[in-house]
């Protein structure tokens, strides 16, 4: 090994020993306080943590060592060394805190189930007086998933080329460009369309159209990355062909490219309407309009046969989609 | 006769830093078919490739019909390129599209965009393209998606579209070498026909010498990135093959 390799791998070593030592007296300070309502106190958190972290490290017998480390008494069973027993401990310590955090009370679960007998009820009871008032707002739903999805493809499409390591030159404008647009997809993408259209009911207004922007945004972001990674993968010998030809930049993009990436991108855009109408229905529920905003009005008046109407239409069309998007996309492996 | 290709002192340093051309002074005159010998990695794709810039040479100078390649950009480029038609071991055809339109695909670099868009409507345009698969004897296929086609019939595509760029110079990297001897030896018969009436100048990269002799008029072999052997292809007696093969290399001849 080399030394300054051996120095990083220590380093990295020591570091996850401190965390994980800290981590694990953060957790009993955080269950003390829940059973005994006496935390320990966030310095001596940080200092035991710290102590145990650099002990169990330097005795050698540390988890850290283990991990990035790996020539140092590796041929002990798991639960006869010390770091398989911290590494259980830690283990068990998360699960105790989770049960906690999260309130995990089966007690209620169990016995509390007639509170959900109104939504139950309704659920098997749908007040079909109502079907065509939530047909309307399915359609709603239904066309701003296909319009957000209309919109995103051409913009993702001209993105996509300018997010492909093989197509942007190896000079500095190409570079940039495609750190550029990687960043922000990746960074749109990992903005949830919720919050999407949390932002835009408030620029234009609860309502379908705030819940097609959202989509659309988000759509953009995704089939950018997708495309992209699409052209990345293309066998780039008929691109060369193409470019030998005399073929200009754009010519070589739509002659030797686009040829190549076509079924995949067909396929990838119905499954990208697919999941669109599926969070058409969760984005409505914070103000994007369509069957959601319907869902979340019933909801809070408590109508639930209203609500049971709208849940099966929701189910239905899922479930439609979801066989018309794999049909489809069974039909275009083959070309 | 005319110098059609003139390399004065070509190199080519890879980023890696593989020295993979090292000073190559070549000229080749109108019409020779001239033969690139040379073991794997000796060169022969990286040099081929430098001729049309595919890949950028390091230094040194590319003169073709005159013409300096080297300093060629942009639109002066593309003017140079489809005077040169390449052909390559893999046909690098567009697997789903029909042999007709990869035919058209040669006639890119004389058509703007919106020509281009539409070359079906060009009667012209598919009159030629269809000349040129008929002439490879591939008419009744133009309609077909060029991945049912069989290697050889593939890489007569591949002739066809380099015919529809009307090339001076055809650049081949191992054109038959993916194909079985018999089917190599017919695609040769076609680039030995372009070179002989159409006065086409032909690089070759090969690795059998029996195709050499029967259709090479020069042969130019390379090692290490060096031009070993320059000269005609009965002057490859048992001592020159052992220059550019090696020591240990038999002759395995196939025909
Ligand atoms: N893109 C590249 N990047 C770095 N080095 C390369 C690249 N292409 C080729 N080389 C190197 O350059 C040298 C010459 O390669 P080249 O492909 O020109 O040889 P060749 O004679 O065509 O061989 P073959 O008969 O196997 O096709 C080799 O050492 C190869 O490893
Ligand atoms: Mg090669």
């Amino acid at each position: 090994m080399k030394k300054e390799n051996k120095f990083k791998l220590s380093l990295q070593a020591i570091l996850t020993d401190l965390l994980f030592w800290i981590y694990i007296f953060g957790c009993v300070s955080f269950l003390m306080d829940r059973w005994f309502e006496k935390a320990i106190p966030g310095n001596f958190v940080v200092i035991f943590g710290i102590a145990a972290g650099l002990i169990s490290f330097v005795l050698g017998l540390s988890a850290g060592r283990k991990v990035f480390l790996p020539t140092i008494r590796t041929d002990r069973k798991w639960y006869k060394s010390f770091w398989g027993w911290s590494v259980f401990l830690i283990l068990f310590i998360t699960f105790v805190v989770g049960w906690n955090l999260v309130e995990v009370d089966l007690y209620k679960l169990f016995t509390k189930f007639r509170n959900a007998g109104g939504i139950m009820s309704g659920i098997f009871n749908p007040n079909m007086d109502i079907l065509i008032v939530c047909l309307t707002a399915l359609a709603e739903t239904i066309y701003l998933a296909l319009l957000a999805t209309i919109f995103a493809i051409p913009l993702a499409f001209i993105l996509s080329f300018f997010a492909a390591r093989n197509l942007m030159p190896k000079t500095f404008l190409g570079n940039t460009v495609y750190i550029i647009i990687r960043t922000i997809a990746t960074l749109f993408r990992s903005i949830e369309a919720i919050v999407w259209a949390i932002i835009f009911s408030v620029w234009v207004g609860i309502g379908p159209f705030a819940g097609m922007l959202a989509l659309m945004i988000h759509s953009i972001a995704s089939l950018t990355k997708l495309y992209s990674e699409q052209i990345e993968n293309i066998d780039p010998g008929p691109v060369e062909a193409i470019k030998a030809t005399g073929a200009s930049t754009i010519q070589t993009w739509i002659f030797g490219v686009v040829p190549q990436i076509i079924s995949p991108y067909l396929a990838f855009t119905i499954y990208r309407w697919d999941i669109n109408v599926r969070m058409a229905t969760i984005v409505g529920f914070v103000g994007g309009g369509g069957i959601g905003l319907l869902l979340l009005q019933q909801q809070q008046l408590l109508r639930w046969q209203n609500v049971g109407v709208i849940i099966w239409l929701i189910a239905a069309v899922v479930w439609i989609m979801d066989m018309v998007s794999a049909k489809v996309r069974e039909k275009l492996q083959g070309m | 006769m005319k110098i059609m290709i003139e390399l004065k002192n070509l190199q080519k340093v890879y980023a890696t830093g593989t020295h993979a051309l090292k000073g190559i002074d070549l000229k080749v005159k109108e019409g020779e078919f001239c033969i690139l010998l040379g073991l794997s990695g000796s060169g022969k794709s990286t040099l081929l490739r430098c001729l049309n810039r595919l890949i950028e040479p390091t230094s040194g100078d590319i003169y073709i019909d005159g013409i300096n390649v080297v300093a060629a950009k942009g639109k002066k480029l593309r003017y140079i390129r489809r005077k040169i038609a390449m052909i390559f071991q893999q046909f690098n055809l567009i697997k789903n599209l029909s042999s007709l339109t990869n035919v058209l695909t040669g006639k890119l670099g004389y058509s703007t965009l919106i020509h281009s868009l539409t070359f079906p409507q060009h009667k012209d345009d598919v009159k030629t393209a269809l000349e040129n698969l008929k002439r490879v004897g591939l008419k009744e296929f133009a309609e077909k998606k060029t991945r049912n086609l069989s290697g050889g019939q593939q890489q007569r595509v591949a002739i066809a579209r380099a015919l529809m760029q009307n090339p001076k110079v055809i650049l081949a990297d191992e054109p038959v070498a993916s194909l079985d001897p018999a089917t190599a030896d017919s695609v040769m018969q076609y680039l030995g026909e372009l070179n002989k009436s159409d006065n086409m100048t032909v690089i070759c990269s090969l690795h059998f010498l029996s195709l050499a002799r029967k259709y090479g008029t020069r042969v130019v072999a390379l090692k290490d990135g060096k031009i070993v052997f320059d000269g005609t292809p009965v002057e490859i007696d048992e001592k020159k093959f052992k220059e550019i093969y090696g020591e240990d290399a038999e002759e395995v001849e196939i025909r």
